[in-house]
C-alpha cells in the first residue's frame, strides 16, 4: 500500500456550515439556556 | 525483612541488561521483566521492608500498604502493555529509558520516607527526559531541555521543602502533612509541578507530544500519577487541592478544542483527568480518595490506549495533526476500534472504565464532606460536570473523528503492527472489563467500598450528559461555528515564561552586555600595555643605561643610533657578549636594590 506523503498539507481544516443548521443551532442553544436557567433556579439550589 | 527484591531494582537493572539480548530473546526478556516484577510484588507482605541506615537517617525503601499496592499493580500492568507496544521499534535507548523510568516510579510509590521518595522522584525526571530525547528530533531535544529545567527546579523545591520539614519536625516519614510551615508548602508545590497544576503545567503539553511514540505512552502513565499518589499520601483533605483540581479539569478543555496536534490534545486531556483526581484527594473523604485512586488506575489504561492509537497513526502515516488526518478507519479499522474504546472510557460511557471511577469523585463532590460547605461543592460539582462534557467533546469525539473519520486525507496505509494491536487490545479489554465488572478494582482501593455505579439515575444522567455533548459537537460542526484546526503553535500559560524570558533577555542584553564589554576593554587595555612593556623590558632598561654612558663617551647621531639598534637586537635575540650581559644584569639588580 502506498501513502500519500507527497500530497500537499492543509494549513487549515475549515468546517464549512451546512445551510439551515445555524438556525437549528440558535434554537437549540436558546432552549438549552432556558432549561439550564430553570434547573439552576430550582428551590433545592 | 523479606526474601523478595526491591520492585524498582527489577525494572532498573533489568532495563540496563536489555542491550545484551538480541532478536526474539530480547522481546521475551523485555516482557518477562514486568511479569517477574509483578510476581515478586504479590509475594511481598504489607508493611516496611528494606530498611537502611544512612548517616543518622533510617530509610525505608519499601513501604507496602493498600494505596501503594494499587499504584504498583497498575504500573506493572501498563509497563507490560507498553513493552508489547514498542517491541517493533528496536530502539535500545527507548527500552532502557522506559524501564528506568517505570522503575523510578515504582521506587517513588513504595518509598517509606521522604528522602528515598525524593531520590526516586529525581530518577523519574532522568528517565522521562531520556524518553523525550530518544526521538532525536530538534524539537524533541529543545522540549526535553525545557522539561529538564522545569523538573530540576521542581526537584529543588521539593528537596528544600523536605529539608525544612525535617528541620521543623525531625521526621522524614511519608505521613499526612498539613499546610502549616514553609517546608510543607514547598513540598506541596514541588509535587504540584509534576502534577501539572495550572500555570505550572506547560512542560506537559510541550514535551509529551515530542517524545517517541512509545515514550509518550510511558510518560502518560507515570509522572503525573506518581504525583497524584504523593498528594494522596501526603495531602489528603487539603482544601486548596479542590480548587486546583477544578481549574485543572476546566481550563484544558478550551485549549484541547483548538489544538491541531492530536497527541497534544491528549496531553491537555491528561491534565483534565488529573484534575478530577486532585479534586477527589482535596475532598478527602474515603469515597473521594477511592474515586481519585480508581480514576488514576483507569486513566493510566484508557489514556495509554488513546496515546497508543495515536502513536500507531503516527507510526503508519508520519502525521499527527488533525489537518493531515482523516478517513483512516478504512486502512486501520482495529486501531480505530481500540481508539473508540479508549474514547468511550475517558468519556465515562456506561460499561466503560471511566464511568465506574469518575462518578465516585462526582458523587463525593455532590454529597459534600466535613471539610467544606455544601455550597462550594455544588460549584465544584457543576464545573466537573462541565469538564466531563468537555472531555467527551475533545477526547471522546475529536480524537477518533479527526483521525479516523471526518474528511478523508487520502492515507492508504497498513494496519498497525501486530504487537501494537495486541497491546491496544489488552488495554481495551481491561477498559471494558473494569467498566462492566468494577468489583476487582474496588477491592484494590485504599478504603472499603460501598458504592454502586450502575444506578438508574446515574446511568441516565451520564447518558444524558453524553448525548447533549454529542449534539453540541454535531451542531457546532454543521453550523460552521466549530473552530478550524490550524497548523500553528497554541500558547497558553507558557506565554508567561516566553514573554518573561524575552523580557529578561532584553534586560540582560541592555545592562550586562555593555558592562561586560566595558570590563573587557579595561582588562584588555591593562593587560595589553603590561604585556607590551614586558615584551622588551630588559632591552629598554639596558638601552636607557647604555645610551647615557655612550653620550658621556661622545657618541652622537648616526653612530649612536647604530649602537642602540645593535644592542637592542642583541638583547632580544640573546646574542649579547657574556661580559656585557653580566654587566647589564648586575646594573639591573643594583637598580632594583636601590629602588627597594
Amino acid at each position: 500500500m502506498k501513502t500519500n506523503k507527497d500530497k500537499s498539507e492543509l494549513m487549515e481544516l475549515k468546517h464549512d456550515p451546512v445551510p439551515g443548521y445555524k438556525g437549528i443551532f440558535s434554537v437549540v442553544f436558546t432552549v438549552s439556556l432556558l432549561y439550564m436557567a430553570f434547573i439552576l433556579f430550582q428551590p433545592c439550589f | 525483612m523479606t526474601n523478595s527484591i526491591l520492585p524498582a531494582l527489577i525494572f532498573m537493572i533489568g532495563g540496563f541488561m536489555i542491550p545484551f539480548f538480541r532478536g526474539r530473546a530480547k522481546s521475551i526478556y523485555m516482557m518477562l521483566i514486568p511479569v517477574v516484577g509483578f510476581i515478586n510484588l504479590i509475594n511481598i507482605p504489607m508493611g516496611d521492608h528494606f530498611l537502611m541506615n544512612f548517616s543518622d537517617f533510617k530509610l525505608v525503601l519499601l513501604h507496602i500498604d493498600r494505596l501503594s499496592l494499587l499504584f504498583g499493580y497498575i504500573y506493572h500492568i501498563i509497563a507490560l502493555i507498553t513493552v508489547i507496544y514498542i517491541l517493533n521499534f528496536k530502539n535500545d535507548v527507548e527500552y532502557v529509558a522506559g524501564f528506568f523510568y517505570a522503575g523510578a516510579a515504582l521506587g517513588a510509590v513504595y518509598a517509606g520516607d521522604l528522602f528515598s521518595f525524593f531520590i526516586f522522584w529525581e530518577m523519574l525526571t532522568i528517565g522521562s527526559v531520556m524518553l523525550i530525547w530518544a526521538r532525536k528530533t530538534k524539537s524533541a531535544q529543545a522540549s526535553g531541555l525545557r522539561y529538564l529545567l522545569v523538573h530540576a527546579f521542581g526537584g529543588l523545591v521539593l528537596l528544600a521543602g523536605i529539608v525544612l520539614h525535617f528541620t521543623e519536625t525531625g521526621s522524614l516519614e511519608m505521613l499526612k502533612l498539613t499546610l502549616s510551615g514553609p517546608g510543607s508548602y514547598l513540598i506541596f508545590v514541588g509535587i504540584g509541578i509534576n502534577c501539572a497544576w495550572p500555570v505550572l503545567h506547560p512542560w506537559l503539553t510541550d514535551a509529551y507530544p515530542e517524545a517517541t511514540i512509545g515514550g509518550t505512552v510511558f510518560l502518560s502513565a507515570f509522572t503525573t500519577k506518581t504525583a497524584v499518589y504523593a498528594l494522596a499520601r501526603l495531602f489528603p483533605g487539603t482544601e486548596a487541592l479542590i480548587w486546583i483540581g477544578v481549574a485543572m479539569a476546566a481550563f484544558p478543555i478550551f485549549y484541547a478544542v483548538i489544538e491541531n496536534d492530536l497527541r497534544r490534545v491528549l496531553a491537555y486531556s491528561l491534565i483534565n483527568q488529573v484534575g478530577f483526581m486532585v479534586v477527589g484527594i482535596g475532598i478527602g473523604t474515603e469515597l473521594s480518595i477511592n474515586g481519585a485512586c480508581a480514576h488514576a488506575f483507569n486513566d493510566i489504561l484508557f489514556k495509554g490506549l488513546l496515546f497508543m492509537s495515536m502513536g500507531a497513526v503516527l507510526y503508519r502515516t508520519g502525521k499527527i495533526n488533525a489537518t493531515d488526518l482523516g478517513g483512516l478507519y478504512k486502512s486501520m479499522p482495529w486501531t480505530a476500534l481500540f481508539c473508540c474504546v479508549g474514547a468511550a472510557s475517558i468519556s465515562a460511557f456506561p460499561l466503560f472504565s471511566g464511568f465506574v471511577s469518575k462518578s465516585m469523585v462526582m458523587e463525593a463532590a455532590a454529597s459534600g464532606s466535613h471539610l467544606a460547605g455544601q455550597k462550594s461543592y455544588v460549584v465544584v460539582w457543576l464545573v466537573l460536570l462541565f469538564a466531563s462534557a468537555g472531555v467527551f467533546h475533545h477526547a471522546g469525539i475529536k480524537i477518533p473523528f479527526f483521525a479516523f473519520f471526518g474528511h478523508d486525507a487520502g492515507h492508504r496505509v497498513k494496519e498497525a503492527p501486530l504487537n501494537m494491536l495486541i497491546a491496544m487490545g489488552i488495554a481495551a479489554f481491561l477498559c471494558i472489563f473494569i467498566g462492566t465488572y468494577p468489583k476487582p478494582l474496588y477491592n484494590l482501593l485504599p478504603f472499603a467500598v460501598d458504592y454502586h455505579p450502575y444506578t438508574i439515575s446515574h446511568v441516565l444522567s451520564q447518558t444524558e450528559l453524553l448525548f447533549f455533548s454529542a449534539l453540541a459537537f454535531t451542531l457546532l460542526l454543521l453550523s460552521g461555528i466549530y473552530p478550524a484546526e490550524i497548523r500553528a503553535l497554541n500558547v497558553d500559560a507558557d506565554w508567561i515564561y516566553r514573554k518573561t524570558g524575552k523580557a529578561l533577555y532584553r534586560i540582560f542584553d541592555a545592562v550586562l552586555n555593555p558592562l561586560n564589554a566595558w570590563c573587557e576593554r579595561i582588562v584588555r587595555g591593562v593587560a595589553g600595555s603590561t604585556a607590551d612593556f614586558f615584551k622588551d623590558a630588559g632591552a629598554k632598561i639596558s638601552l636607557f643605561v647604555a645610551v647615557n654612558i655612550w653620550l658621556l663617551a661622545g657618541y652622537r647621531d648616526k653612530h649612536l643610533e647604530i649602537k642602540k639598534q645593535k644592542l637592542y637586537n642583541d638583547i632580544l635575540q640573546g646574542t649579547l657578549p657574556a661580559g656585557i650581559g653580566a654587566a647589564v644584569t648586575i646594573t639591573f639588580i643594583l637598580l632594583i636594590y636601590v629602588l627597594i
